[in-house]
């Protein structure tokens, strides 16, 4: 049995579920192993109906007052319970805050492995090799677990095709009974998304700056380029930690969601956390003295050279295109 | 308040990467390590709550020679004294083992009221030995924090977490209790020079797999949950064109192909 932990919120499921749902169907077909969704919550019915119509085999849910917020330690407690009682052969969680939160706690205490980050799978024989990211996604890493089920495992967001996910399923639907503790952990407040005040997700164009950079002061190139193509400006992680830009202009997981027409990355090298807010724009385009850049697998266009003699040339032709 | 930092030794981000012979791994021996970045941002967030609440910090990493490099820059930084686990034994470790093998010497050193430790390394990155500390210590935890605020008195913490889509949620725990901070969360400092002459004096210590008290088969590659059968670089999935010519005429194809291509302009 192969064991889908969906990720909901406001009553609705996540998108890392339909893909997590893909991941197991696959693996399902080739080690001839059917697929369970299980839902935590303080009310699942109506999440419990929408996996239902897919093609699996089952859908157990767990409902606790407590589950009304996630809590970690409550996760683990009915989730080993679960385990305990029912021999899975692979459990899959996102690779998300969520899933990265209670899953490498469940695999300590249930002494079994964890593979986090998933990318691929392949069957060898009867054994499942896993492949991961490492190094900011620039090396993979294929893994093959030791021992007997259950196994661990995390996919990456994005790495599977949610939209493919099988539908038609008659699955039943069992509500799985267990007294839960209060966890030790409890939620205080939650402060939903601000309003972005550089709202990047309308923008058609957008050029932006990474690490490459180097220096704050620099970042006047890509303001400059930006300006003289009429484009909004963004940029990754690691220029925002650095308080080069504001928050709000910050692209990817823990940012802003973006797809516009033209995304130029400049001197950004594409760690996962920036692909998946970025990847679905229209057209790449990387700039980048680094070969090996992981931004170049989703790139269009590559220029691979050094941004600050690129970056003014191109300037220099918008600015040149412009009537005077 | 005690608060164990943990510390990961990586190799510089800036070292270029090659797979070794056995496509097991990188081949590290000739590169320069440092402190994994997250950890620096823990360290960071140590500092300050001691300054805030007092008691101490100690900081704890495994490995060679490396080990002790990132264990230096911690005292030098600040840190009160260092726990050193050197072992052949421990080599070849996965998340599972390093974090059981991390725990025990927390154990060893009696506890401590918080262990912080980097929301992910810069080799694995998959941000799971901070979280698997808890576990194996039995203690309430905290994942991707980008706000802390101590309550020694209360034995509680308040733990802001990030969550994706900018969403932000304040958890409280209770005391001891593990947190994995997120990258810019602070400004880490740098070791000023009295911070390096002073480090050269405080307590440092060498434990081994022995004095921890864990059996060979529970450290290093042997007490892995999972084995490497290859590493390798990805095979680039996009057709990605790739534009050469001076910066100048790269430059200027680029927008040609951009216009009458893609038609995006």
């Amino acid at each position: 049995m192969i064991f889908v932990i969906a990720e909901h919120k406001d009553n609705k499921l996540k998108p890392i579920t339909a893909e997590l749902l893909v991941f197991a169907q696959r693996v399902g077909r080739e080690f001839a192993q059917p697929v369970t969704a299980v839902v935590l919550g303080s009310d699942t019915a109506v999440l419990a109906d929408e996996l239902k119509s897919k093609k699996i085999n089952r859908v157990v849910t767990i409902e606790a007052p407590q589950l009304s917020d996630y809590n970690p330690d409550i996760y683990v407690e009915a989730l080993k319970a679960l385990f305990q009682n029912e021999k899975p052969f692979l459990v899959l969680a996102g690779h998300t805050t969520q899933g990265m939160d209670f899953a490498p706690r469940l695999s300590v205490s249930m002494r079994r492995p964890l593979i986090a980050g998933c990318v691929e799978y392949e069957k060898q024989g009867d054994r499942l090799l896993l492949t991961r990211q490492i190094f900011n996604a620039k090396i993979s890493m294929k893994t093959a677990v030791r021992g007997e089920a259950p196994y661990f495992a995390t996919a990456s967001p994005g790495a599977f095709p949610g939209d493919e996910v099988e539908a038609g399923g008659s699955a039943e639907i069992s509500a799985f009974p267990v007294s839960l503790s209060p966890g030790r952990r409890k939620v205080v407040e939650r402060v939903e998304a601000p309003k972005w005040k550089a709202d990047l997700t309308s923008a058609p164009i957008i050029v932006s700056g990474g690490r490459g950079m180097k220096e704050k002061q620099n970042f006047n190139l890509v303001f400059e380029l930006a300006e003289a193509m009429g484009a909004s400006v963004g940029a990754s992680r690691p220029v925002v930690d650095a308080e080069w830009l504001p928050r709000e202009y910050q692209i990817g997981s823990s940012g802003q969601t973006v797809s516009p027409k033209l995304y130029i990355a400049i001197g950004i090298s594409g760690a996962i956390q920036h692909l998946v807010g970025m990847q679905t724009s229209r057209c790449i385009v990387a700039i980048n003295k680094d070969p090996e850049a992981p931004i170049f697998k989703v790139a269009h266009y590559g220029i691979v050279e050094d941004l600050f003699k690129v970056v003014p040339a191109l300037t220099k032709i918008f600015k040149d295109l412009k009537p005077a | 308040m005690k608060i164990i930092s943990c510390i990961k030794p990586v190799p510089d981000p800036a070292s270029r990467l090659i797979i070794n012979e056995t496509k097991t791994w990188i081949r590290d021996q000739d590169l320069t390590f440092v402190a994994s970045e997250a950890d620096n941002y823990a360290l960071e967030e140590a500092l300050r709550l001691k300054e805030k609440h007092g008691g101490e910090v100690v900081v704890l990493s495994m490995g060679g020679e490396e080990a002790a490099r990132v264990l230096r820059s911690g005292l030098a930084m600040g840190a009160d004294r260092a726990i050193h686990l050197l072992d052949p034994k421990f080599k070849g470790a996965d998340e599972f083992s390093a974090a059981a093998t991390l725990a025990k010497a927390i154990e060893k050193d009696g506890g401590a009221d918080l262990v912080l430790a980097g929301v992910q390394s810069d080799d694995l990155g998959t941000g799971m030995t901070g979280t698997m500390i808890a576990e194996f210590l039995g203690c309430a935890h905290a994942t991707v924090v980008v706000g802390v605020e101590a309550n020694p008195e209360g034995k509680s913490i308040r733990a802001k977490r990030e969550l994706e889509g900018g969403i932000n949620e304040t958890v409280e725990l209770p005391m001891p209790a593990v947190l994995t901070i997120q990258f810019g969360i602070n400004q880490p400092r740098y070791a000023s020079l009295k911070g390096i002459m002073a480090a050269k004096k405080k307590d440092f210590k060498a434990w081994s797999a022995a004095d921890l008290g864990l059996s060979d088969d529970s450290a290093g590659k042997a007490g892995a949950m999972y084995e490497v059968k290859e590493v390798f670089v990805p095979e680039r999935k996009s057709k990605v064109e790739i534009i050469g010519g001076t910066p100048e005429e790269a430059a200027a194809t680029l927008v040609e192909k951009l216009r009458k291509e893609a038609k995006v302009l």
